[in-house]
């Protein structure tokens, strides 16, 4: 072997840089494929579509639930004693007012929808995911309870707007999907004419 | 190394033998894969003719054949014919026969009465399938000199065993180019990633182009130590 | 990057490999497998073959894991995922044709490395071993094949799997038991897929990894033979590293990397502009779904297998046809002592040797090409004839090595 004075150290050093940096991006390129792969595929994206929902045969108080992306969607028609009560509550609630990114623009209001009559909200607690039930029953939950969500894994308690209590585990308002009135009784979810797409 | 060599030369050689059982020479269908204006229109000739009993299910979610009419709620699933064969579904007959197969295929029909569809085939002898393809391509019999056991030495191409006896709604030339494009949608239908594969492709095989010229001038350098 | 903190870059650097060097023999790994594991100096084009395997190998295991993901190994829904694959997964048509393609050139790149054993007489004493070990790979590699094929649920799938299945009932007594013991019904079906898939994805590749891992233990414990077939341990300096070696690393890793990238190159380039080999790697008859009532005009087994599958046809009885089969891999188990030559390379070794290696490979790609084709009278006739060639050539070893006249053998090795 050589002495180490003959070697181009120069050289030798930037083409390992070079050899490395190159080969280094081509593996970060060949993930791609790897990483890509696990988005969802075009026929879950299919299924994932918009949905419509005819809420002609809704009657007041009563709760339609669908499924859209593999989650409830609730619909209900509320009254306007339901209504009322809305605006009773907001010191008792962490977020009255819907600060919170939990609803597109248009549901941002006190009955967090676009009708009032109707309220579409995504039916999945915000602290850890389940199901909360839907109690429109007045002193049902406690003495003053004046209706609206209540989740039995860990007792959340959410109003008639989906607007999450003081003093329980869930942190936000429910969700309220991107939704729009395609007529007076058919509503498409899952796509607002803001063409927002993700809840 | 040499052997080598001989190894690959006779891999190579053997894939001559897939094309052994077809009955007819076969034509070579005049498809360019990248011409994806002729596939467009093979996918509105495939909805509007091929579609009215044929389906192609792997395409249910390939925004492309959806967009040119191959949606699959118009796919007729489930049907059956008369005579109690299925029509096959197509998504993949162009990796299973090749496009030259469906090429001859659909041009060597011709007329006969002993046929309950009232037709026969050259390359598919008593195909269940009848000349859905003879109003535009005018109805097709054996020539007079037509010797079917002669097609069996691989010399004979489809034309030299037919004649057009009544022409059809469009000539020759918009007949074949109108065969063209189906078959041209057959062969995306079976391969969607096609583009996307050749396009890729140049770029993997250029970046280890590059790559191998950095590789082997590190090595030559390092391989000096031990001149 | 100034002076001072690539100073302390490297002290960090340092107390971490010290950290680590006191509870994992890491550093040790890396001198003794490494920068002073030293191979002979002169390899040539058929010592790549190695490092390529292990190259397909970890290309296999990554894009499977991958695939596995997205298949359903169910009859009614194992054809349709994969096409879901190919057609809906993001990439899945890449991922998929990496491991398909990788499937063969695994089998291109073992066969060639086996071939490099057996001209360089790798198996010879003390690799004996060693040969065994890459022999036991080998086989479990076809068994992974086998069980990989049968997953698209294609016709070839299926119909491989009923006749690969079925050699199981030519063994007397037991047979038809085996058989439906193997299928878990009375022909292949579902269940047959089933367990075919957990033994690909789980089972075989366990035991492949591990033997893998025992091949390059004994590897580096024998250390690497060369094209000359002699022993570069005998002649060393003054601190006892051979004359004739080179330090594995960098000198054999940088030169297998520019081996890697023109494999890579060829590997791609079927993966993008041939993926099917004109129904090679992919046959066309495997595009129908499997229909257990139809079997194909012409069934072929894939063609790493077609060279076993000749010599079992060209034997017209089922009992003696799957005898000579198995006796035709049994027997490269032997091969270790069925060489009595006093040299170990091809270099060095007589005509007779020279001869006897141009038959073999001559018959072993013969019966091969006699595999795919179809059944016909003259290729009986030839597959006859190469399975003589395959079997004398193993069989006569013993007296052409040990008969013929060797040249001497160099002191160094050459260049």
């Amino acid at each position: 072997m050589s002495s180490n004075e003959e070697v181009d150290q120069e050289r030798r050093c930037f083409l390992r840089r070079a050899t490395t940096a190159v080969g280094g991006i081509g593996l970060a390129v060949g993930a791609v494929p790897f990483v890509s792969y696990w988005l969802p595929s075009t026929d879950t994206e299919a299924a994932g579509e918009p949905i419509e929902v005819d809420i002609s045969a809704l009657k007041p108080i009563e709760q339609l639930t669908v499924v859209w992306r593999g989650k409830p969607i609730w619909l209900i028609r509320r009254t306007q004693a339901m209504l009322d009560t809305l605006p009773k509550l907001n010191n008792l609630l962490r977020d009255p007012n819907s600060e919170e990114d939990q609803q597109p623009s248009y549901a941002k209001n006190i009955y967090r929808s676009l009708k009032p009559e109707f309220f579409i909200a995504v039916g999945v607690c915000t602290h850890l995911g389940c199901i909360p039930t839907y109690r429109p029953d007045v002193g049902g939950v406690s003495a003053d309870w004046l209706g609206g969500f209540y989740c039995p894994c860990h007792g959340s308690l959410y109003d008639l707007a989906g607007r999450v209590f003081k003093g329980v585990p869930a942190p936000k308002n429910l969700v309220i999907p991107p939704y729009t009135y395609l007529s007076d009784t058919l509503v498409q979810i899952g796509k607002d004419k803001e063409g927002t797409e993700i809840e | 190394m040499k052997k080598c060599l001989l190894m690959l030369c006779l891999l190579f050689f053997s894939l001559s033998v897939f094309a052994d059982d077809a009955v007819l020479e076969l034509e070579k269908a005049p498809i360019h894969r990248n011409d994806m204006g002729s596939v467009e229109r093979g996918a509105g000739l495939f909805s509007s003719i091929c579609m009215s009993c044929h389906t192609l299910i792997y395409l249910r979610y390939d925004a492309f054949a959806q967009k040119h009419g191959v949606r699959y709620d118009r796919m007729p699933v489930n049907v059956k014919w008369p005579t109690g064969a299925v029509p096959p579904d197509l998504s993949l007959e162009a990796s299973v026969r090749g496009v030259d197969w469906i090429y001859t295929y659909l041009h060597s029909f011709y007329m006969d009465s002993a046929r309950s569809t009232g037709f026969n085939n050259l390359l598919v002898p008593n195909t269940m399938m009848p000349d859905i393809l003879v109003t535009y391509r005018g109805m097709q019999v054996l020539s007079q000199d037509a010797d079917l056991s002669e097609s069996y030495e691989h010399t004979l191409e489809w034309y030299d065993e037919l004649t057009l006896k009544s022409p059809g709604s469009v000539s020759e030339q918009q007949f074949d180019a109108m065969i063209t494009d189906i078959v041209n949608f057959l062969a995306y239908a079976a391969e969607p990633y096609h583009e996307q594969q050749v396009h890729l492709g140049v770029w993997v095989l250029g970046f280890l182009l590059i790559l191998f010229v950095l590789v082997y001038l590190l090595k030559s350098e390092y391989w000096k130590d031990l001149k | 990057m100034s002076n001072v903190t690539e100073h302390a870059t490297q002290k960090r650097e340092r107390s971490i490999k010290r950290w680590i060097n006191a509870r994992f023999p890491l550093q040790e790994f890396w001198t003794k497998h490494l920068t002073h594991y030293f191979a002979p100096r002169n390899f040539n084009f058929w010592y790549y073959f190695g490092s390529f395997s292990l190259l397909v190998l970890v290309n296999q295991i990554i894009t499977g894991i991958w695939l596995a993901m997205d298949y359903t190994p169910t009859a009614t829904e194992a054809f349709a995922s994969v096409q879901h694959i190919m057609r809906d997964v993001r990439f899945g048509w890449l991922l998929r044709l990496m491991h398909s393609t990788g499937a063969s050139a695994f089998f291109v790149v073992v066969y060639l490395h086996m071939y490099r054993g057996l001209i360089y007489g790798s198996y010879r004493k003390p690799r004996e071993l060693l040969w065994l070990i890459g022999m036991l790979i080998y086989i479990t590699l076809l068994l992974e094949a086998f069980t990989g094929y049968v997953l698209p649920w294609g016709q070839m799938s299926y119909w491989g799997a009923e006749v690969i299945t079925s050699f199981a009932s030519a063994i007397p007594y037991v047979g038809k038991f085996l058989v439906v013991w193997l299928r878990g019904d009375y022909s292949v079906s579902g269940v047959t897929l089933h367990r075919f898939f957990s033994l690909h994805v789980i089972a075989v590749p366990l035991v492949l990894l591990g033997l893998v891992f025992l091949h390059l233990v004994a590897l580096h414990y024998v250390g690497s033979n060369n094209p000359d077939g002699i022993d570069i341990k005998t002649k060393k300096d003054a601190q006892g590293v051979p004359l004739d070696g080179i330090a594995f690393h960098p000198y054999y890793t940088l030169k297998d990397l520019v081996g890697v990238v023109v494999f890579l190159m060829i590997f791609f380039w079927v993966i993008f502009y041939a993926p099917t080999m004109g129904g090679l790697f992919l046959e066309a008859e495997n595009f129908t779904p499997a229909n257990s009532m139809m079997t194909p005009a012409h069934i072929a087994p894939v063609w790493y297998m077609t060279p076993f599958y000749a010599i079992l046809r060209a034997i017209p009885n089922k009992f003696f046809g799957l005898s000579a089969m198995a006796a035709a891999i049994a027997l490269m188990f032997v091969l270790p002592w069925l060489d009595r030559s006093p040299v170990r390379s091809i270099r060095y070794k007589g005509t007779c040797s020279k001869v006897a290696i141009v038959v073999f490979v001559i018959c072993f790609i013969g019966l091969g090409y006699v595999g795919i084709m179809p059944v016909s009278p003259v290729l009986s006739i030839m597959a006859q004839i190469f399975a003589v060639g395959y079997f004398a050539f193993f069989l006569l070893m013993p007296f052409y090595t040990s008969l013929e006249t060797t040249k001497p053998l160099p002191e160094r090795l050459t260049s």
